[in-house]
């Protein structure tokens, strides 16, 4: 995939500025509203779903921009990407093309939650998601704004319930229909900016703000329930200004590792990559945030901002008296800026310049382009199901930071899973779910549609149950099958290949399992092992791979005829026979909550007049949520066990009720039961 | 991490819908059903009674009343009563003589292999055959209401008894819950909730090293503090497992031991209590040297009384013999009766509690300090030969001696007129309670065995910790993970939420 060739960038335009003209009357399966991590992801993923899909965006030129850091990946973040990637989607790919500087955060902590992190060149990055957009059969990309979107009015006989028809664009009489639209609007969702004592409507600087039908639409049409948040970005800082001799250096690591499970290697060698700079904050930054506190709207305002991005007059306020972390990071191959990580602030310029000269390696630093904060509208996300569409109208998908959540991986794991829905619900398909228990992009999605959000959510590996066996290393076999079997989101090419991966694996493995030896062979044949008597008989390869300092390679050399072939694996082979034990231990808890999962509860129940016996209290609970699984039901606050079992009777008598008139049809296929349905997790 | 108690309700869920209608889903019909794990409990109601019933459901079943009812070559035949010794698996101990049962799976309550003890109603003996249930491989304690959830889970249950079944696991958890807040509230229930704390904290920061520590600024003594927390709390833990012999105390008797000076009244006192001449009484200074032991029952608890010789040093190498054995017991005592003869007190309150302390001091171990505090719990003060004393004097003494600090409970007693042997005998028995702990309130038994094995859990999970602390710190948090998940079930669960809490409040996070 590295080897492919960009297009130049100003064709590429060309055709997609005269594609618009001609089709911006066309009937699309999707719209995506939107051209960030998640629409892009989105966009894509629909296309390659099967749908005629249309991506409309304020500037195609800002398609795929990195509006705040320059980077992608990290611990949990790292892991989204490798599942995005699996998934087929775009981002592992484009990270590995215009990544400058690769590092596996974690190294020493075991390879469960090993983060891969790149920085990225701005540009290429851009580059790169523009021009797999273009070459993407079935997406159509739009400059424009989207004035309204377009919805039925209710259907008298299931109130509440909408659906959606299209969008009609800023300056366009015409509507566009389709029968899914994404709307991926970011922080433009009546986003205003804050710097100092100035705020003004937009959702990025630079950008024109989003207009005020789509919140009014969705609040007052379609009445969902929104909150506000606040993000920042930090001061883009002059290379050439900063003395880099005052701050550490960070080199990437000796030998990169892509992201995609398609690539061996980063476009970028790493000797051409670029380092990173560590250096701290002092007592005169914190002076600067306190002195200038009643210059600054943004943190007076008492918006929930988050607590693991927090800005630096936040870090200071809440701990104040320490020296804070500042990464100075490169924002590209040629660019002369930097990115300071962890000085997000929204003061005046003036006093930005003054807070940042109180670190040594920045006394003399000149400031670029400000920072400054965002405050946003999001759609409470216990208003959508696990396929991302919101409950209340067909057809209407959300995903990024219009759910509430922050940062780029997460942003753009919502935008597939809702391109894949949008396209599967516009072609008649029925939606798909992904678990908890088999990837973080499942945790991520119950987290936001069952818990909601208070704060941006951003994705920890701790917030994963089965974190030893949701690792990067194996996203492929726990993603990639799924997504091409039942799924439909994956080339074959990238199938072929999983499926190749899987069945060596299993292979190696079942030769490692064959090699049961005695103690006293083991040690002939690998004196260096620290064999202990009182272990099993006859320990098997599998054992053996799993002491701390025994390599496959090492196994390889001492039983070449029968390992040998699996060398290309040796790192998984190893993860593998470390992680199987724990993974075991799981699986009965794992499969628990998949049959759970698998319980689906009628959307349309009315819970209120339900005649089984619940408490009011549960009642309003389910009636609230909603939940769309009993799974999901038992999870929520105040649900009791009894409730459960109501549920449960109750589902059941539904249940088989209306699963019989499918039993008749025999157009559908009996695995294409409109139900969540699980897979069993790679062995 | 759910309560415990969804999970029977839907593994129940599972298999009705998989045994009563079409699958819902495809993959249902091959997911794996067997639940391996084999319960038990007492089915009959707590307290006193004549016959008790103890019931198990799941595959064990048999493996247990094979070994428990010396049934090793063939089961009987199913649903026939036959009257058996029940032994212990492992020690072969005799736990009662009663009946016992065998229902081979599916015709049973709960369509599994089950069977059922009938055996004595007393506390000692239920909780003597339930402990050793929980010693079989593959047995544990039952949760509540789980043989009517597996009995709906085998389609033994109508549809109409769904609703008695959400009404019964509704009453089963507001009594757990209530249940759990009575211990919750004790000391008990405070140090459980100190070591979840602590856990809580511990998995914090290890999760905060996981997910922040390449950017931000988690200090290198994070995992330091873990390492010695969690040694701390093995420690703990390992000393409260060991600790707890209640259990065992019911079992085999709390070992209770008549100590004092020689022809202070040990053996009339032993006689009194046994209510037969047990052992021989004379006016003669040192006439018992042996010890002498006998099995009683106090207000349903079994105690093993022993009577040692006077603690005198004597010439006589078959005396000093008997004092040797006499120390080395009280040594060994859950309880020890220290025999005083009141007529050598002085009628000086003052005078006669220095008396007694000194005395206390030299039946004590040797190796127990006295200036240490005196374990009044494990010691009852017997002023015996009352009724030599004038009534006034009596009076006088009985209640001055209750406002001196630091002494054990005093009895005044005399086992030749019998006078205050009533009242001494209801401070034995609330002594010996607070030692076995009192099966009568609630089911501790059943509680007490369920938060030991999950103890037991948390324990080995920590040893996970350790184990993988330089390897795979991934696999270490697991360890933390599961010693809290364990714990969880005792003092309520722990989301990820409450730990991200922990984090954001102990960490300067600023990515």
């Amino acid at each position: 995939m590295l080897t492919k060739k960009l297009p130049p960038l100003q064709s590429f335009l060309v055709q997609v500025s005269r594609r618009a003209s001609h089709v911006a009357r066309q009937q699309y399966d999707v719209i995506v509203v939107g051209g960030g991590h998640a629409g892009t992801e989105a966009a894509a993923a629909a296309a390659r779903v099967g749908a005629q899909t249309l991506l409309v965006s304020q500037k195609i030129h800002t398609i795929g921009a990195l509006s705040c850091n320059p980077s992608l990946g990290g611990v949990g973040k790292g892991q989204l990407v490798k599942e995005i990637d699996a998934l087929d989607g775009v981002c592992g790919r484009a990270g590995d093309w215009a990544g400058i500087h690769f590092s596996i955060l974690n190294r020493s902590k075991g390879p469960a939650v090993w983060g891969p992190r790149a920085q990225l060149d701005r540009q290429r990055y851009r580059e790169f998601i523009q021009s797999e957009l273009l070459s993407t059969p079935r997406l159509t990309v739009l400059e424009g704004s989207v004035e309204e979107l377009l919805v039925t009015e209710p259907n008298p006989e299931e109130p509440g319930q909408h659906r959606v028809t299209g969008i009609r664009l800023a300056n366009e009489s015409h509507p566009i229909s389709a029968s899914s639209v994404i709307l991926t609007t970011g922080t433009f969702l009546s986003g205003s900016l804050f710097m100092g004592q100035t705020t003004s409507p937009g959702g990025r600087i630079g950008d024109a703000p989003s207009s005020a039908g789509l919140s009014h639409t969705l609040r007052e049409r379609l009445g969902l329930r929104t909150g506000r948040l606040r993000t920042g970005t930090p001061p883009r800082i002059v290379k050439d200004s900063v003395d880099l001799s005052l701050a550490q250096l960070h080199p990437p690591d000796s030998h990169s590792t892509p992201f995609s499970f398609l690539n061996t290697h980063t476009r970028c060698k790493p000797e051409e990559q670029l380092p990173c700079y560590l250096t701290y904050t002092t007592p005169g930054v914190e002076r600067v945030v306190k002195e200038s506190l009643h210059l600054n709207c943004h943190i007076q305002q008492d918006t929930k901002g988050p607590r693991y991005c927090p800005s630096i007059e936040s870090r200071v306020l809440r701990f104040p008296g320490r020296s804070h972390r500042v990464w100075l990071e490169p924002e590209g191959m040629t660019s002369d800026l930097l990115y300071p990580q962890g000085l997000s602030m929204t003061m005046p310029p003036d006093v930005q310049l003054r807070l940042i000269r109180e670190i040594p390696a920045m006394h003399r630093a000149e400031i670029h382009t400000p920072g400054y904060g965002v405050q946003y509208d999001f759609v409470c996300p216990t208003q959508l199901s696990p396929a991302l569409q919101v409950k209340s109208t067909q057809g209407l998908f959300l995903a990024g930071q219009i759910n509430g959540t922050t940062g780029y991986e997460e942003a753009a794991a919502q935008g597939l899973w809702a391109g894949v829905n949008a396209a599967r619900w516009a072609l008649s398909m029925p939606a798909v779910a992904l678990s908890r228990t088999e990837s973080y992009i499942g945790v991520l999605i119950d987290d936001l549609v069952s818990r909601g959000v208070t704060e941006p959510y951003r994705m920890f590996t701790s917030r994963a149950e089965f974190r030893t066996t949701l690792r990067p290393d194996n996203a492929d076999l726990r993603l990639t099958l799924k997504g091409f079997e039942e799924v439909g989101c994956v080339s074959s090419f990238r199938y072929q290949k999983a499926v190749r991966v899987r069945d060596s694996l299993q292979d190696a493995l079942a030769a490692l399992q064959s090699l049961a030896l005695s103690p006293s062979i083991w040690r002939k044949k690998m004196p260096d092992i620290p064999m202990s008597e009182t272990k099993n008989n006859v320990p098997t390869g599998m054992d053996i791979l799993q002491y701390n300092d025994v390599s496959f390679e090492t196994m390889a050399s001492a039983f070449p005829e029968c390992l040998s072939p699996y060398m290309e694996f040796s790192q998984r082979l190893k993860i593998e026979a470390v992680y199987r034990p724990h993974s075991e231990q799981q699986r009965k808890e794992i499969e628990r909550i998949q049959r759970e999962e698998n319980m689906s509860l009628p959307q349309d129940i009315d819970y209120l007049s339900l005649p089984v016996s619940l408490s009011q209290e549960v009642r309003e609970i389910l009636d609230r949520v909603r939940p769309s699984t009993l799974g999901a039901a038992t999870r929520l606050q105040g649900i009791t066990p009894a409730a459960v079992v109501h549920l449960l009777n109750y589902v059941r008598h539904t249940g088989q009720k209306e699963r019989r008139p499918h039993r008749y049809r025999t157009d559908q296929r009996e695995d294409e039961e409109p139900r969540a349905r699980n897979t069993s997790l790679p062995r | 991490m759910l309560p415990s108690v969804y999970h029977g309700v839907w593994r129940a869920a599972v298999h009705t819908l998989r045994t009563r209608g079409t699958p819902p889903c495809r993959l249902l019909s091959t997911a794996p059903l067997a639940d391996a794990e084999t319960i038990f409990a007492l089915s009959s109601g707590h307290g006193r009674c004549g016959v008790a019933v103890v019931r198990t459901s799941g595959p064990a079943s048999a493996t247990a009343l094979k070994h428990m009812a010396g049934l090793t070559r063939n089961l009987p035949p199913p649903r026939t009563a036959l009257l058996r010794s029940i032994t212990h698996p492992q020690s072969k101990e005799v736990l009662d003589r009663g009946l016992v049962l065998w229902f081979p799976a599916p015709h049973s309550f709960t369509g599994e292999d089950c069977v059922e003890f009938h055996i004595h109603g007393g506390p000692a003996v239920i909780t003597a055959v339930l402990q050793a249930l929980g010693s079989v491989a593959g047995m544990r304690p039952a949760d509540a209401g789980e043989f009517t959830r597996r009995a709906f889970q085998a389609g033994k249950l109508g549809l109409t008894e769904v609703e008695g079944l959400g009404d019964l696991i509704h009453a089963e958890t507001e009594a757990q819950r209530r249940q759990a807040l009575r211990q919750m509230s004790g000391e008990l229930g405070r140090l459980y909730q100190d070591w979840s704390h602590r856990l809580k904290r511990c998995l914090a920061h290890v999760e905060a090293f996981i997910d922040f520590s390449e950017d931000e600024l988690i200090e290198d003594g994070v995992l330091n503090q873990v390492d010695s927390s969690v040694c701390d709390l093995q420690a703990e833990m390992e000393r409260h497992l060991k600790d707890e012999r209640r259990g065992e105390r019911l079992r085999s008797g709390v070992q209770v031991v008549i100590a004092g000076a020689t022809n202070a009244g040990k053996s009339s006192l032993l006689n009194t209590l046994c209510q037969r001449p047990a052992a021989i009484v004379s006016p003669i200074a040192g006439t018992t040297r042996d010890v002498v032991e006998t099995a009683l029952d106090i207000g349903g608890f079994p105690i093993l009384l022993s009577d040692t010789a006077g603690l005198r040093d004597s010439p006589d190498l078959v005396e000093r013999e008997g004092v040797r054995r006499a120390r080395e017991r009280v040594e060994q005592a859950d309880l020890t009766l220290v025999v005083v003869d009141c007529a050598h007190l002085s009628s000086d309150a003052q005078q006669a509690a220095a008396f007694i302390q000194g005395h206390l001091t030299s039946v004590l171990p040797t190796q127990e300090q006295p200036e240490s505090v005196f374990p009044t719990d494990r010691f009852l003060l017997v002023l015996n030969k009352s009724d030599l004393l004038p009534e006034e004097q009596k009076q006088k003494l009985d209640r001055e001696l209750r406002c001196v600090s630091g002494l054990p409970p005093v009895c005044l007693i005399s086992c030749h007129t019998n006078e205050g042997l009533q009242d001494f005998l209801t401070v034995l028995h609330s002594s010996v309670k607070t030692l076995c702990g009192d099966p009568l309130s609630g089911a501790p038994t059943l509680t007490q065995a369920r938060h030991r094995a999950h103890l037991q859990q948390c324990f080995a999970a920590l040893a996970q910790y350790q184990r993988y602390r330089d390897m795979d710190m991934a696999l270490a948090a697991e360890g933390v993970r599961l010693a809290l998940t364990s714990l969880g079930r005792i003092t309520g669960r722990v989301g990820a939420e409450e730990i991200l809490d922990i984090i954001f409040k102990d960490f300067c996070i600023g990515k």
